[in-house]
């Protein structure tokens, strides 16, 4: 097995690394990269703890080999706060106790972020569509969806 | 996962190629969905080598070709349920991409893969199928065109060879005055595999007499088809509650007759007249 050189764009960081083929883009966030924000779930595509936006889409990290992220872009919840000020999803979901244990919240944060990239007012409706890739279980949807929706000045990264 | 080499051709010369080379010993990745979870799942089969085709760019988009419209197999399911033109044209399509997977899996998951994975609950196999779709298969030994009805053998086998990759999905235009449906039964809204689904098609003339009708089941029957049975039972008709419940009841006894009666007749010999009921009524 031949190593595949990768460069590639992670939370606004250009890396340029050497990648085993047969790692998953979550085990390359994880432990290459040391960013454990994203979740290691279902590793079948059905929880959504893995989200990430690559090019700007929400996807799941758990269904990409890390050599097809040459050339793309990453965000990961990491990239989410400007140093110490929060992302206004992030102080959203503070505000409505969005957050029970935690584990699904860093993909519930990027399904969010990808919805109010292009929908910057939704719909109940398209807000429970666009989180239904993610599992929480501890079943504080309401919360989650709620915060979502009051989300304020997303517009900007 | 087991080691592989990794190949990301940039062009399909090239991917037919590698592919003539490594024969047996090579698995087509396109959007990873399935791909992924198999090469992970213990005792998987081993491919020594991964060809990535995403990035050959030829096999993205839609277009149209006169009265045809054409399928880049890399298209994934969200930018066909985003096509203006598929919206028009083959609005059962739309309807059937709607309800795959997830968000996620939409924005990874690609047409092309649906159809060479050919699990028995494929979404768009049913209003491909509907829409009398027709595909082509390439290799270094060179093109071939099927009908999408002949590619089928069984859930998951297709006449696909090894190193055939699919470049082209076509299909005609519906007409203006065709209407469609697509409708699923599954366990959970998101992330649903299909337990029954069905894609309809009707077109009335003008006096509201059905001049063409097409039903096609999916998770239903061993082997994806139109129910033509059923579909003689519309034609020269005005349609009727009776009427689509009669063309139900023919899809009930056409899937009894292929599957005879197993532990899951009971439930899916009324369920799937039930869907089709509700399919042809959301053509009118």
């Amino acid at each position: 097995m031949k190593n595949v050189l990768i460069k590639t764009t992670i939370n606004g960081k250009q890396v340029e690394l050497d990648v085993r083929p047969n790692m998953t883009l979550l085990d390359f966030l994880r432990d290459e990269m040391g960013l454990t924000g994203t979740k290691r779930g279902c590793e079948v595509g059905e929880c959504g703890a893995c989200t990430v936006l690559l090019n700007g889409q929400a996807v799941n990290s758990c269904l990409i080999l890390v050599p097809q992220i040459d050339g793309q872009e990453i965000l990961t919840v990491e990239g989410l706060a400007q140093g110490e000020k929060l992302h206004p999803l992030q102080e959203s979901f503070l505000d409505h106790d969005a957050v029970h244990c935690g584990f699904c919240t860093p993909g519930m944060l990027i399904s969010a972020k990808a919805l109010l990239d292009h929908t910057p007012d939704p719909s109940e409706e398209e807000t429970r569509v666009a989180i239904s890739g993610n599992l929480c279980r501890c079943s504080g949807y309401q919360q989650i969806v709620d915060a979502i929706r009051e989300t304020k000045h997303v517009g900007e990264s | 996962m087991k080691p592989f080499d990794y190949h990301s051709p940039r062009s399909l010369p090239e991917a037919c190629l590698l592919l003539a080379e490594l024969g047996a010993e090579a698995k087509i990745l396109a959007g990873g969905t399935d791909v992924l979870v198999e090469m992970r799942k213990p005792g998987s089969y081993s491919s020594k080598a991964v060809v990535d085709i995403t990035r050959i760019s030829s096999l993205k988009g839609i277009g149209e070709s006169g009265d045809a419209i054409l399928i880049g197999p890399l298209t994934t399911h969200a930018e066909i349920f985003h096509s203006r033109i598929v919206e028009q044209y083959a609005p059962l399509l739309k309807a059937a991409v709607a309800g795959i997977g997830s968000p996620q899996i939409r924005n990874r998951g690609t047409v092309g893969g649906n159809l060479m994975n050919a699990a028995a609950c494929a979404d768009t196999v049913p209003p491909l199928l509907a829409l009398n779709a027709t595909i082509k298969l390439l290799s270094s030994k060179g093109e071939r065109s099927i009908a999408l009805s002949d590619f089928f053998i069984k859930p998951y086998a297709t006449v696909a060879q090894r190193d055939e990759i699919l470049v082209e999905i076509r299909f005609p235009k519906l007409p203006a005055n065709a209407r469609s449906s697509f409708v699923k039964l599954g366990r959970r809204n998101a992330l649903s595999i299909a337990r029954l689904s069905v894609a309809a098609i009707l077109v009335k003339s003008d006096a509201g007499v059905i001049t063409d009708a097409r039903i096609v089941t999916g998770a239903a029957f061993p082997k994806w088809q139109r129910v033509l049975e059923a579909e003689k039972v519309l034609i020269g008709q005005k349609p009727s509650r009776e009427l689509f419940d009669a063309a139900g009841k023919k899809v009930s006894e056409a899937l009894i007759s292929f599957t005879g009666r197993r532990w899951s007749t009971e439930y899916k010999e009324p369920v799937i007249a039930v869907l089709v009921r509700r399919s042809l009524e959301a053509c009118q």
